[in-house]
C-alpha cells in the first residue's frame, strides 16, 4: 500500500487510468459539488445492489437522435466539446476511472490484528497485571517486579504476534499489486476543432473520441461514424464473437444495440468516432465493478472455524479463570492474589501461538499452492477451497484454450479431423489430394489474418494473430498443413476484396494466381455454409467437378449438421475460376459493386472451428467428481457448443442424458419426459429467466451434472446464491467483469491470472495463474490436506494447555508451591510448541483424499468436541502427571517430600520467611526456596517437551499407525530436535536465571517424564489401532476427530 | 457425532450437505439441555454418558495407577534421614540464611515488623506467647522425640559423637526468660535468632584473628581479639552481629546485648538430622531502643563459608523493631 501512498506523490494528481484507480485518496463518494457520485455507494441500500444489478441497464442515450445527443451534451461531432466547458465536466464529475473497492485503512487492519482472537483476552491478562504491580508498588515499598515483567511480556507477545499476522495479511495483499500493470491509457480526443491525445481519465462527458482496432475503448460511447468497426464484449457479456458496431440503433437494450460501445471493452477491428455519454463509475462496466465490491462475501469456512476456536477456547478460560478467581475469594485469599491467580489461568489457557501457527501453516499452503499456478489473494481461501462441494466453472478460457481451433474439415464428401490438442500430437490427413489443396488454398487466401511480427521462435499454435478468432484459426491450421502462409499469399497477389459484412455472409477476394502460364484470376470465397451452397453450381469432389445435385446437397446438409452438432462454427469455402476472355490481366475490380460473377461457383468443402477443451481438464473434472464435488458449467456460449464441450471435458459424463436427449431417443415431446430421469441438463439462459428460486432449486438439486448456457451476469449470481442456498460451498471461476459479482459472491472466487480482466482479479480470492481448471484440483487437494493438518496442529497445541492450567488449580486448590510459572508457559506455547505444530503443515496425507467427500461445513469442525475431549482429557492429563511428576521428584529430592508441599504455600511464598523447614529439617531461605521453585518450573517445562515428543508423533496421524504413516516429514523430525534443544538452551545457557528464571537440571531430572511420554505413545496407538480395526465403532464416535 | 456422514455419503447423492435448521439461540440451548426426541441430556443419552464415563473411569484408572507406580519407585529411592542431594548438589546449597523469633501473626505472613505498646500486657501477649510457645522445646526436652536418649553435654573440648545431640542451657538467657516476659514490659525486648539447618554443612569458623572481614563490626572483631587471649577454644563459634541497617537505625538501636554467648558453638554443627538435634540459639537483647520510630535491624552470621546478601538474606536476617 504504501507503494501506492508513494506513486501518488510522485504523480503529483495521478498521471494514469492506472494510477487513478489506485485508492491513494479515500473516495468520499461526493462529486466535485458535493453531490453523492453515484446511487450504488449509499452503505444503507447494500440489500438493493443485487436488485440494482439484477435490473438491466437503463440510459437512453442510445435511442435519442445525435442532434439531441449532441445538444444534451453541448458538443460538436466535428469541434468536440470546448475546453471550457471540458474543465467544467472534469471538475463536476471526477476523473474518467473507476473508483477502487473501498479499501480497509491499514490502521483499522492492524488493530483488528491486535485485539482480535485471543490478543484481547491477552491483553486483559497484561493489564490485569500491570494493575496489580501498581497496587503493589504504591503499597509496599519493595514491590515484586514479577508482574510488571510479566505484563510487559504479554503485552510484547501480543504486539508481535499482531504485527506478525499483519505483516502475513499484508504480503498476501500486495500479491494484487504485480498484476497492475502501469502502463498508461490514452485516447484521441477532438476539442475546439483540434485532435488532442488525453489521458483517457481526463476524458469527460460529451467529447467526441476516436477509437481504432487495437485500442480499448477509453469510455462508454455513442457511435457516429464507423468504418468496420468490431468490438470483442467477452469481458463485459461474456460472448467471445467481436460485434460489429454502428452508428444505428438496432436495440433497445442498451448492451445489444450496435451504437454503443463500452467502456475497456476492445476495438478489434476497424475504427470509428463517438460521443462519450458515460464516464468512470457511471459506465457499464463501472457499475458491474461497484456492485460486485458492494456484495457481502461473508466468511470464508476457515475463518469461520478459527472464529469457533476462538470462542470455544476463550469460553473455557473465562470460565476457568472466573471459577477460581471466585474460589480463591472463598479460599480467602488476598483479592491481589486472586487476580494474580486468574493472570496465570488466562496466560495458561491461551494458546498463545496457535494463530500465528495457522497463518504460517496457511502460508506455507499458499506457497506452495502459488508453485502450482494458484495464487491465493486472500490466506484464508486456502482451505475454502479445500471444503469446496460445487465448482461453478466459466467455459471459456478456463474449460477450454480459448483459442479457436480447426476440429474437422469436409470435402471429398468425407468429414477429416484436425488435430486441436496443444501439442499436435493428434491425426494427422492426407495433404495431398486435390480437395484439400483447393480447400486449403481457399482458406489461405480468403483470410485477412496475419501473425504479429516478432515471434518466430514461438510454436505456430501459440503464435499471436491480428484478426478475428476463426481467421486466425484458418490461419495457424494453413500454416500447419503448408508451411509460410504469407508466401502463399505473395505469390497469389491479392487483387480485390469484399470483407465479410453481416448481410452477405460471405468474403470474397481475388487472386492472381502463383501459376505463371495461367493468365486467370481466382476467385475464393468463404461464409456462413448454406449461403456459401446457394452460390455454387458445382462440387469439386475427387479431384473432378461436379454437378451440385440433390445428392450431393443432401450429403452437405448431414455434414453441416453433424459438425454444428459438434457445437463448432461451421465455415463453408468455394473457388471459381475467373475466364480469362472475361477478365484479361489488369482488369478493375470493383469492390463496392461487384462487376465479377458471385454465383455459379464451385464448391470446396467445410472447415468448422472450436474452442478445445485443455487437455488436463477432462481428467481434472474427473478427480472433482471422485473428490464429490459438483462441476457446473456456466457458460455465455451457446447451448449446443457447451454441451458439446461439457461432454468432451466430462461434465456431462458419458452415457448421462439431458431431457432433450431422452425426449430424442425414445421419440416423445420433451413435455412427456420425467425430469427426475435424466441426470443432466442444459439450461438455457431464458429457460433460467422464467425459473423462480424453488424450482431453480429443484434443477441444483436432481441434476447431477448441469450446464447452464446464455447466462448472463445476473444469472451467474442467481446461480451461485442458488447453490449456497443449498448449503454448498461454491467455488466459482471467470474472467470477464461479467463474472466478478459471482466471484465476489462465491464462498471462493477464482480469477484467471492472464485472460481475467482486472475487475475479475479484484473480486476473487484466488488467482489462477495458467488459467487451467487444472490447477483448480491441486488447489481443492491443498485445502483438504491444510484442514487435516490443521486439525492436528491444534490438537498438538492444545494438549499442552492441560499440563499449563493444572499447575494453577493445584496451587490455589492444595497450597503448592507454584509447578510451573507464566514465563515458562510462555516459553512453552510461544518457543518449543511453535516450530512442530507448524511443521505439521507439511505431513503427508493418511489416504487418498481426492476420493472422499468434501466436508461438510456444518458438522465438521476444525475443532471439535472429541478434539477437545482427546486433547484435554486424554493426552492432556497424561502430560499433566507427568509434569507433577517431576515437580514432586525435584522436590522430594531436595528436601520436601509431597506431605509437606501440601498447606506449605504462604510460607513459600512469604519473603519475610527466611528460615521454612522441610522434611528433613533443613530450613531454607526465601532465595533458596525460590531458586528450587523455578528449578521445578524449568524441569516441568523440559517434561512438558518430553511428553509433547510424543504428542507430536501421535498427532501425524489420525487414523493410521505411525509405523504405516512413516517419519519421512523433515520438517517435523526437525521440530522435535529444535524443540529439545530450545528446552535444554533455556536451561543452561548462564544468565537464564536472572532473564527467564530457568535453571539447570540435573540429567537425572528430564527423566521422570520418560514412562509418561511412553504412555502416551501405546495409549494412542492403541487407540488407533482399535479405530482401525472398527470403523465406525464407539471408540471412533468419541475420540476421532 | 457426526463422524460417519463423509463415509456413508453414497457417491450417487452429489448434493451438497443440507443445512440444519436454524434455530434460535434460546431454543438451541434447551435443545442442548434436554432434547426431547433423542432424550439426550446436555448432548448425550444416559446410555452416552454411561459409556464416556466408564471410559474416563478406567483410563483415570489406569492414569492414577501409572503415576502410583512411578511414585512407589521413586520413593524407593529417597532415604528417610537424609535428603538425595546435599550442600552444594542440592539447590539448598552452602550458605545458611538466620531466622528469628517471634514472627508476626500468620495473618501477617508476609512482614517482618514486631511492633508493640511496651505499656500494655495486651499488646504484646502475642510477642511473648510465640516465643514461649518456640522455646517449649527448648525448656521442656521432653517434648522432642529422641532428644533424651542423644543428647550430650558439649563443650568445645567435648564434640558430640555421631547421633548425638548437644545440650542447650536455656538459663543463661536471662532476662531473656519466660517469667520476665522476655523483658517486653520493659521496652527492651529480646529477639531469638537462630542459624538455618543445612544438613552436612560444616562452618569454617573466624578462629584466626589476622584475617577477620573488614565489614565484621569493630565491637565484634575487639571481642574476638579479647577472646583468643582468654580462651581461644571459644573461637570455633559461628559469630553474630545485630546493627541498625542504615545510619540513622545504628544511633536509634541503642546497645545490643547478645546471650549467651556472641554467636552459635561450633559443636553444634554439622547438623546430620539426628533425633533430638535442636538448634542453637542466641537471645538478642536490645536494652535500650528508641520508642516510637521504626528501627531496621539487620543481624548476620559470621563465618568463613557465610556469604551476605542484604538482598537474598543469606547469612543475615531482617527484621523492624517499633516500640511504642
Amino acid at each position: 500500500m504504501a507503494s501506492k501512498g508513494k506513486l501518488a506523490t510522485e504523480h503529483g494528481r495521478s498521471d494514469s487510468y492506472r494510477v487513478a484507480t489506485l485508492p491513494n485518496i479515500r473516495d468520499d463518494n461526493k462529486t466535485a459539488d458535493g453531490l453523492f457520485k453515484s446511487r450504488r455507494k449509499n452503505p444503507k441500500r447494500k440489500g438493493d445492489n443485487l436488485d440494482d444489478l439484477k435490473q438491466e441497464l437503463d440510459i437512453d442515450f442510445h435511442k435519442i437522435s445525435l442532434e439531441e445527443l449532441y445538444q444534451r451534451f453541448s458538443t460538436h461531432p466535428e469541434n468536440g466539446l470546448s475546453h471550457a466547458k471540458a474543465k467544467e465536466n472534469l471538475e463536476r464529475d471526477g476523473p474518467n476511472a473507476l473508483t477502487p473497492p473501498k479499501q480497509t485503512p491499514e490502521w483499522v487492519k492492524f488493530c483488528k490484528n491486535l485485539f482480535g482472537g485471543f490478543a484481547l483476552l491477552l491483553w486483559i491478562g497484561a493489564i490485569l497485571c500491570f494493575i496489580a504491580y501498581s497496587i503493589q508498588a504504591s503499597t509496599s515499598e519493595d514491590p515484586n517486579d514479577d508482574n510488571l515483567y510479566l505484563g510487559i511480556v504479554l503485552a510484547a507477545v501480543v504486539i508481535v504476534t499482531g504485527i506478525f499476522s499483519y505483516y502475513q495479511e499484508s504480503k498476501s495483499s500486495k500479491i494484487m499489486e504485480s498484476f497492475k500493470n502501469m502502463v498508461p491509457q490514452f485516447a484521441t480526443v477532438l476539442r475546439e476543432g483540434e485532435k488532442l491525445t488525453l489521458r483517457a481519465e481526463d476524458l469527460v462527458l460529451g467529447d467526441v473520441v476516436e477509437v481504432k482496432f487495437g485500442d480499448r475503448i477509453p469510455a462508454d460511447i455513442r457511435i457516429i461514424e464507423s468504418r468496420g468497426f468490431k468490438v470483442d464484449n467477452s469481458s463485459l457479456t461474456g460472448e467471445s464473437e467481436p460485434q460489429s458496431r454502428s452508428p444505428e440503433f438496432t436495440n433497445e437494450n442498451p448492451l445489444e444495440t450496435k451504437n454503443l460501445a463500452f467502456f475497456s471493452t476492445n476495438a478489434v477491428e476497424g475504427t470509428a468516432k463517438g460521443v462519450v455519454i458515460c464516464c468512470g463509475d457511471q459506465t457499464v462496466m463501472g457499475r458491474i465493478a461497484g456492485l460486485a465490491s458492494g456484495l457481502d462475501t461473508g466468511e470464508t469456512p476457515i475463518a469461520k472455524e478459527i472464529h469457533h476456536f476462538i470462542h470455544l477456547i476463550t469460553g473455557v478460560a473465562v470460565f476457568l479463570g472466573v471459577t477460581f478467581f471466585l474460589i480463591a475469594f472463598i479460599l480467602g485469599y488476598h483479592w491481589l492474589d486472586a487476580v494474580i491467580f486468574l493472570i496465570g489461568i488466562i496466560v495458561a489457557n491461551v494458546p498463545e501461538g496457535l494463530l500465528a501457527t495457522v497463518t504460517v501453516c496457511l502460508t506455507l499452503t499458499a506457497k506452495r499452492m502459488a508453485s502450482k499456478n494458484c495464487l491465493v489473494k486472500n490466506l484464508e481461501a486456502v482451505e475454502t477451497l479445500g471444503s469446496t462441494s460445487t465448482i461453478c466453472s466459466d467455459k471459456t478460457g478456463t474449460l477450454t484454450q480459448n483459442r479457436m481451433t480447426v476440429a474437422h474439415m469436409w470435402f471429398d464428401n468425407q468429414i477429416i479431423e484436425a488435430d486441436t490438442t496443444e501439442d499436435q500430437s493428434g491425426v494427422q490427413y492426407d495433404r495431398t489430394s486435390p480437395g484439400f489443396k483447393a480447400l486449403a488454398k481457399i482458406a489461405t487466401l480468403c483470410n485477412r489474418a496475419e501473425f504479429k511480427s516478432g515471434q518466430d521462435g514461438e510454436p505456430i499454435l501459440k503464435r499471436e494473430v491480428n484478426g478475428d478468432a476463426s481467421e486466425a484459426a484458418l490461419l495457424k491450421c494453413m500454416e500447419l498443413a503448408l508451411g509460410d502462409v504469407m508466401g502463399i499469399r505473395k505469390r497469389n497477389k491479392k487483387v480485390c476484396e469484399v470483407p465479410f459484412n453481416s448481410t452477405n455472409k460471405y468474403q470474397v477476394s481475388i487472386h492472381e494466381t502463383d501459376d505463371p502460364n495461367d493468365p486467370r484470376y481466382l476467385l475464393v470465397m468463404k461464409g456462413a455454409p448454406e449461403r456459401i451452397l446457394d452460390r455454387c453450381s458445382t462440387i469439386f469432389i475427387g479431384g473432378k467437378e461436379k454437378v451440385l445435385d440433390e445428392e450431393m446437397k443432401e450429403a452437405f446438409n448431414n455434414a453441416y449438421l453433424e459438425l454444428g452438432g459438434l457445437g463448432e462454427r461451421v465455415l463453408g469455402f468455394c473457388d471459381f475460376m475467373l475466364p480469362s476472355d472475361k477478365f484479361p490481366i489488369g482488369f478493375k475490380f470493383n469492390s463496392d459493386d461487384p462487376n465479377f460473377p458471385c454465383e455459379g461457383l464451385r464448391f470446396v468443402g467445410l472447415m468448422s472451428m472450436i474452442d478445445p477443451p485443455r487437455a488436463a481438464v477432462p481428467d481434472a473434472v474427473a478427480k472433482c467428481r471422485s473428490a464429490g464435488i459438483k462441476v457446473i458449467m456456466v457458460t455465455g456460449d451457446h447451448p449446443i457448443t457447451a454441451k458439446a464441450i461439457a461432454k468432451s471435458v466430462g461434465i456431462i459424463s458419458e452415457g448421462n442424458e439431458t431431457i432433450e436427449d431422452i425426449a430424442q431417443r425414445l421419440n416423445i415431446p420433451v413435455s412427456e419426459v420425467n425430469p427426475r430421469e435424466a441426470k443432466a441438463a442444459v439450461v438455457h439462459g431464458t429457460e433460467l429467466r422464467e425459473l423462480n428460486s424453488d424450482q431453480l432449486d429443484e434443477i441444483l438439486r436432481y441434476h447431477t451434472e448441469i450446464v447452464f448456457a446464455r447466462t448472463s451476469p445476473q444469472q451467474k449470481l442467481i446461480i451461485v446464491e442458488g447453490c449456497q442456498r443449498m448449503g454448498a460451498i461454491v467455488a466459482v471461476t471467470g474472467d470477464g467483469v461479467n463474472d466478478s459479482p459471482a466471484l465476489k459472491k462465491a464462498d471462493i472466487g477464482v480469477a484467471m491470472g492472464i485472460a481475467g480482466s482486472d475487475v475479475s482479479k479484484q473480486a476473487a480470492d484466488m488467482i489462477l495463474l495458467d488459467d487451467n481448471f487444472a490447477s483448480i484440483v491441486t488447489g481443492v487437494e491443498e485445502g483438504r490436506l491444510i484442514f487435516d493438518n490443521l486439525k492436528k496442529s491444534i490438537a498438538y497445541t492444545l494438549t499442552s494447555n492441560i499440563p499449563e492450567i493444572s499447575p494453577f488449580l493445584a496451587f490455589i486448590l492444595c497450597d503448592i508451591p507454584l509447578p510451573l510459572g507464566t514465563v515458562t508457559i510462555l516459553c512453552i506455547d510461544l518457543g518449543t510448541d511453535m516450530v512442530p505444530a507448524i511443521s505439521l503443515a507439511y505431513e503427508e496425507a493418511e489416504s487418498d483424499i481426492m476420493k472422499r467427500q468434501p466436508r461438510n461445513p456444518f458438522t465438521d469442525k476444525l475443532v471439535n468436541e472429541r478434539l477437545i475431549s482427546m486433547a484435554y482429557g486424554q493426552i492432556g492429563m497424561i502430560q499433566a502427571a507427568a509434569g507433577f511428576f517431576v515437580y514432586f521428584v525435584i522436590m522430594a529430592e531436595n528436601g520436601f517430600l509431597p506431605t509437606t508441599l501440601f498447606g506449605i504455600r504462604k510460607m513459600w511464598d512469604s519473603k519475610a520467611v527466611n528460615d521454612l523447614k522441610d522434611s528433613y529439617g533443613q530450613e531454607w531461605t526465601y532465595r533458596d526456596r525460590k531458586t528450587l521453585e523455578f528449578t521445578c518450573h524449568t524441569a516441568f517445562f523440559v517434561s512438558i517437551v518430553i511428553v509433547q515428543w510424543a504428542d507430536l508423533i501421535v498427532c501425524k496421524t489420525r487414523r493410521n499407525s505411525i509405523i504405516h504413516q512413516g517419519m519421512r516429514n523433515w520438517a517435523l523430525n526437525f521440530g522435535l530436535i529444535f524443540e529439545t534443544a530450545l528446552a535444554a538452551f533455556l536451561s543452561y545457557t548462564p544468565g537464564m536465571d536472572k532473564g527467564l528464571r530457568m535453571f539447570p537440571l540435573k540429567f537425572v531430572w528430564w527423566l521422570p517424564a520418560l514412562p509418561f511420554m511412553l504412555a502416551i505413545f501405546i495409549y494412542d496407538e492403541t487407540r488407533r489401532f482399535y479405530l482401525r480395526r472398527n470403523p465406525g465403532g464407539w471408540l471412533e464416535q468419541e475420540t476421532y476427530y | 457425532m457426526t463422524v460417519k456422514d463423509s463415509k456413508f455419503v453414497a457417491a450417487e447423492s452429489m448434493n451438497p450437505y443440507e443445512k440444519p435448521p436454524s434455530m434460535s439461540v434460546m431454543q438451541s440451548i434447551r435443545t442442548f439441555i434436554y432434547n426431547r426426541q433423542t432424550g439426550a441430556f446436555m448432548g448425550r443419552t444416559a446410555s452416552s454418558w454411561g459409556k464416556i464415563g466408564l471410559f474416563y473411569l478406567i483410563f483415570y484408572g489406569v492414569l492414577a495407577a501409572l503415576v502410583a507406580i512411578c511414585f512407589w519407585g521413586f520413593f524407593q529411592t529417597l532415604d528417610p534421614r537424609k535428603p538425595t542431594w546435599q550442600l552444594e548438589r542440592s539447590i539448598i546449597g552452602t550458605n545458611p540464611g538466620l531466622g528469628f523469633r517471634p514472627m508476626p501473626p500468620s495473618a501477617n505472613v508476609e512482614s517482618t515488623l514486631i511492633w508493640y505498646k511496651g505499656s500494655q500486657r495486651e499488646n504484646f501477649k502475642h510477642w511473648v506467647e510465640s516465643l514461649e510457645k518456640f522455646l517449649e522445646v527448648y525448656i521442656k526436652p521432653g517434648l522432642t522425640p529422641g532428644r533424651g536418649a542423644n543428647i550430650h553435654n558439649c563443650d568445645y573440648n567435648q564434640l558430640p559423637a555421631s547421633g548425638q545431640v548437644c545440650d542447650i542451657d536455656v538459663k543463661n538467657w536471662d532476662p531473656c526468660i519466660v517469667e520476665n516476659s522476655f523483658n517486653y514490659h520493659k521496652s527492651a525486648p529480646c529477639i531469638f535468632l537462630k542459624l538455618n539447618k543445612i544438613y552436612g554443612w560444616v562452618p569454617e569458623f573466624y578462629n584466626d584473628t589476622e584475617t577477620l572481614p573488614q565489614k565484621m563490626p569493630r565491637e565484634l572483631k575487639e571481642y574476638i581479639h579479647s577472646l583468643k587471649i582468654s580462651d581461644p577454644r571459644q573461637l570455633n563459634t559461628i559469630w553474630v552481629s545485630c546493627e541498625g541497617e542504615n545510619p540513622a537505625d545504628q544511633e536509634n538501636i541503642g546497645p545490643v546485648h547478645i546471650l549467651p554467648r556472641r554467636g552459635f558453638p561450633g559443636y553444634f554443627y554439622p547438623y546430620e538430622n539426628s533425633e533430638g538435634y535442636l538448634s542453637p540459639l542466641v537471645a538478642v537483647h536490645f536494652e535500650r531502643p528508641r520508642s516510637g520510630i521504626l528501627i531496621n535491624v539487620e543481624c548476620k552470621a559470621w563465618a568463613r563459608n557465610i556469604h551476605h546478601s542484604r538482598n537474598d538474606k543469606l547469612g543475615a536476617v531482617h527484621f523492624e523493631l517499633l516500640i511504642d
